[in-house]
């Protein structure tokens, strides 16, 4: 590891530590005036302690999120997967068609369907945003189960008479990972944004919710009042993706050069 | 050449029939309605049935949708329910502002990062590439509304140079309501766009084509303007396209912050208000704007390189 990923995965770990133990640490946040600096950070627009609202805020930012692009890939890996696969060809076409008419499909649209629908579930966002991934992970795995279903080892362990399933889990499911691995930094990035945004417009949770999109937008007035109630939450949110970003940009050097030398 | 345009061009009429039925579904068969929402407080059970039936919301969904498709063949997308005008009058009220955000937008942000990504590419791993690469890396990893926020309060609440929000008039006379806006959408879409274009160059410069080309002795200006670009511009023109869709969230967020008067704002006053037939003529406009820029993008990559295969 070089220095650079010790920085990335230090960004990534933050914020994900304050997610994942933030709820959990007996911290006990007294309500004050609003924007006043009592306590560690201050209090936010409606007097509530901002340090207390980091540590249950990050549940919804960060696990929607996430939640989003594994259910993506839960589905779209799967359909990519059997779409590589499978030698009938109808097969094939019937689940990548569908999913290329649906790749135009405004973002907007969908979220602003579930705002009409669900509002505030966090649940139905999570779904909502994963739907949108569908289409192009779906993609994504098709092609790199393809390149690799194609090339000559595949065809060296058909000859060995080793099983199908060994075949597709063993080989081609691992080498799809590199790419996979690659796409999911960019894509988790993504998702927080949208994840975030659909919060900031108040179309997702409640306006009074601890989640840090939420707070950002919330306390914006106050950005000069007690600037911790907008940038604490803020610059954990950006440290997520910062580091994502960072691991994916890593991730995408590292296979291309196995790629090369193996040329 | 033909062919191709005419294949692509049946995918978009099939993509477009799908989307209107999806628009439709999606948004007629939710829980809850205009007439739940505006009046439960003050009109008696019998009295929301009667204006439900007014509104035509009493009909089965599969009439509605014939209805409403008729109407959009016809150009009428429909009568808010909220105001009771038109929808076509809130699309056109309201694309005027998006639409100018989102070319000035495109305006700064093609040139400069076609430019970004070649200087990039041809310097691969070079120290100019890659500072370049660490600021725009780290500059997409900033969500919109984070910038936004920041800016506004730096440059209008502490400084007073420019102003936070849209206060009526139109905004290509005030150039100085646009300077925010404008610098929040940027800075993502400048991203992806130059690392796209940056691949496209490095790909291209390591094809067998640009050595046979260079020892043949063509000058490299040339070399770099008529046969790199060209190949270098398609994953730019390709995530142009689905940067339509970013740039769009993006445009939302800046309009709810700066409170332009957009489509975005329209939506969300839509969707707050459950006025259906407004929120599916403004999905159904963007649907088919996202289809076809999809498209555009599309024959302008075969064009610039024609051996890509349709879709995939």
């Amino acid at each position: 590891m070089n220095p650079r990923e010790v920085v990335s995965l230090g960004l990534v770990a933050v914020p994900l530590a304050v997610a994942v133990v933030g709820p959990v640490v007996p911290y006990d946040g007294r309500t004050g005036l609003p924007y006043s600096s009592e306590g560690v950070l201050g209090t936010d627009g409606l007097g509530r302690d901002v340090l207390g609202l980091l540590l249950v805020g990050g549940r919804t930012a960060l696990g929607m999120a996430i939640g989003a692009v594994l259910l993506a890939y839960l589905v779209g890996g799967l359909i990519g997967l059997t779409a590589a696969s499978t030698r009938q060809r109808w097969l094939d076409e019937g689940m990548m068609r569908p999913l290329d008419v649906l790749l135009p499909l405004p973002s907007l649209l969908v979220i602003s369907v579930v705002a009409v629908g669900w509002r505030a579930s966090a649940a139905a966002i999570t779904v909502a945003v994963a739907m949108m991934n569908v289409p192009t992970v779906a993609r994504l795995v098709r092609a790199a189960a393809l390149d690799a279903a194609s090339g000559p080892v595949v065809e060296a362990l058909r000859m060995q008479r080793e099983s199908w399933v060994t075949i597709q889990l063993g080989y081609v499911g691992r080498s799809v990972l590199g790419p996979v691995a690659a796409d999911l930094g960019t894509r988790i990035t993504l998702a927080v944004f949208l994840v975030a945004s659909v919060n900031f417009l108040g179309l997702g949770l409640s306006p009074t919710a601890p989640d840090w999109a939420v707070s950002v937008s919330r306390n914006r007035e106050g950005l000069l009042l007690q600037p911790w109630s907008v940038l604490a939450p803020a610059l954990l949110l950006v440290s997520f993706t910062l580091g994502f970003n960072l691991l994916a940009d890593r991730l995408v050097h590292r296979s291309r050069r196995l790629v090369e030398s193996t040329r | 050449m033909r062919s191709y345009a005419a294949q692509r061009a049946g995918l978009a009429v099939v993509q477009l029939a799908v989307l209107s039925v999806l628009v439709f579904v999606l948004t007629s068969l939710l829980p809850g309605d205009a007439a739940d929402l505006r009046f439960t407080e003050t009109l008696t059970p019998s009295q929301v049935a009667a204006l439900r039936a007014e509104l035509g919301l009493d009909q089965p969904p599969v009439e509605r949708f014939v209805h409403w498709l008729g109407n959009v063949l016809t150009g009428d997308l429909g009568t808010s329910l909220i105001s009771g005008g038109p929808v076509a009058d809130i699309v056109r009220s309201s694309i005027g502002a998006t639409l100018v955000l989102t070319l000035a937008t495109l305006a700064i942000v093609v040139p400069l990062a076609v430019a970004l990504g070649i200087v990039m590419g041809t310097r691969e791993n070079g120290r100019v590439d890659r500072a370049i690469t660490s600021v725009t890396l780290a500059l997409s990893a900033i969500p919109d509304f984070v910038i936004a926020v920041v800016l506004v309060a730096v440059f209008s609440l502490k400084l007073g140079w420019l102003p936070a929000t849209w206060i009526g008039g139109s905004l290509l006379s005030s150039p100085a309501l646009l300077i925010l806006p404008i610098a929040v959408l940027f800075g993502r879409t400048v991203c992806l766009l130059s690392r796209q274009v940056r691949a496209g160059t490095v790909a291209a410069l390591n094809a067998e084509y640009v050595t046979q080309a260079r020892r043949l002795g063509i000058p490299r200006r040339q070399l770099l303007l008529r046969h790199v670009l060209p190949n270098a511009a398609v994953p730019g023109v390709q995530e142009l396209a689905r940067t339509g869709d970013t740039l769009l969230g993006g445009v939302l967020v800046v309009e709810a912050i700066f409170a332009i008067p957009g489509f975005a704002t329209a939506l969300v006053d839509g969707v707050e208000t459950r006025d259906i037939p407004t929120v599916q003529g403004l999905t159904l406009v963007l649907a088919v704007a996202a289809l076809l820029i999809n498209l555009g993008a599309d024959l302008l990559c075969n064009r610039l390189v024609p051996r890509s295969e349709i879709l995939r």
